[in-house]
């Protein structure tokens, strides 16, 4: 969608919660065009499922409302705050999808689309990528997947998870370890035995 | 020179294709988002007090200005009843009702039979 620009644009985000508290409605609105999307793509990249990763995202900003009226704006950043709600939505969901579901439920891309198999390929791969952080345990399946699908760094990861630098090291060492294994196993089926 | 695991150079693959995933935020959800952006009530919102909720047992202001009323009324009456009042305990009662409650000389009695 075509988002408009944000009429607040300079206030920080903790301050907008704080006017939505108050009644501001278009604090609400420029928080969502700013945080949605980000939320958004957070949710997909761990699930891979547009149904489920929107649902989270509804959710996480759901819970941002709700948490507004106490909000302290010393206290934590909504970023860091949001980016820890999600990936525990996401952990979850990731836990119902254990014992196994079929990659049936891969987003097919059109028929007349110019590369179908490259796409059909690169949507297998990010599924199996989700269904391998659904094994891992739910801890490092979070650090691994801010470290490596969000890009974050070590002390970000530690805040939002509220853990030392040193586990954050750890787990996301552990997790992506396990994930590689995991990962070994499906190198035929994902097409990589020709890369 | 150092050696790469092909499953590690999988992995850091998909990882670089996930973080390219960056899909576009329907008007549906961005809708369904706002629908929710309802501004709760405070948590620490004042609770009320014993005054104000006397005030709601007995039904708000507007009840307040007729019992002050009423009592106003009341008192008049008692210091300076209308003719109508007087006449309508006269009728009812006698020009003019005494009632003994007790006498000097039943207080005697009583000393007399400390005496005794």
């Amino acid at each position: 969608m075509s988002i408009a620009p944000d009429p607040d644009a300079g206030i920080p985000d903790e301050a907008l919660l704080i006017a939505f508290a108050n009644g501001d409605a278009q604090a609400a609105r420029s928080l969502a065009a700013r945080l949605l999307p980000r939320v958004l793509a957070q949710a997909t990249r761990m699930l891979f499922d547009r149904a489920e990763a929107e649902d989270v995202a509804q959710d996480a900003m759901m819970r941002l409302w709700k948490v507004a009226p106490d909000w302290r704006q010393d206290e934590a950043q909504v970023s860091t705050w949001l980016y820890r709600v999600v990936a525990n939505l996401c952990t979850d969901r990731l836990r119902k999808r254990r014992g196994g579901v079929p990659l049936d439920q891969v987003a097919e891309p059109a028929d007349d689309a110019p590369s179908v198999a490259a796409q059909m390929q690169t949507a297998a791969r990010m599924r199996a990528l989700s269904d391998g952080l659904a094994q891992l345990p739910e801890r490092q399946a979070q650090a691994v997947s801010l470290r490596h699908l969000e890009g974050l760094s070590n002390p970000e990861i530690a805040q939002i998870m509220d853990i030392s630098v040193r586990s954050v090291e750890s787990l996301t060492a552990r997790g992506k370890r396990a994930l590689a294994d995991i990962m070994a196993g499906r190198r035929a089926e994902l097409g990589y035995e020709d890369d | 020179m150092k050696m790469t695991d092909p499953n590690d150079d999988m992995l850091d693959g998909l990882f670089a294709q996930a973080r390219e995933i960056a899909p576009p935020v329907s008007d549906r959800l961005m809708d369904r988002v706002l629908v929710d952006a309802v501004p709760p009530q405070r948590h620490n919102a004042a609770r009320p007090g014993f005054w104000s909720g006397l005030l709601d047992v007995v039904g708000g202001w507007s009840a307040i200005g007729g019992l002050v009323t009423a009592m106003l009324a009341g008192f008049w009456i008692g210091v300076a009843p209308p003719s109508a009042v007087t006449d309508f305990t006269a009728g009812l009662l006698g020009d003019t009702v005494t009632v003994h409650l007790g006498s000097a000389s039943g207080l005697a009695d009583f000393g007399g039979l400390e005496d005794g």
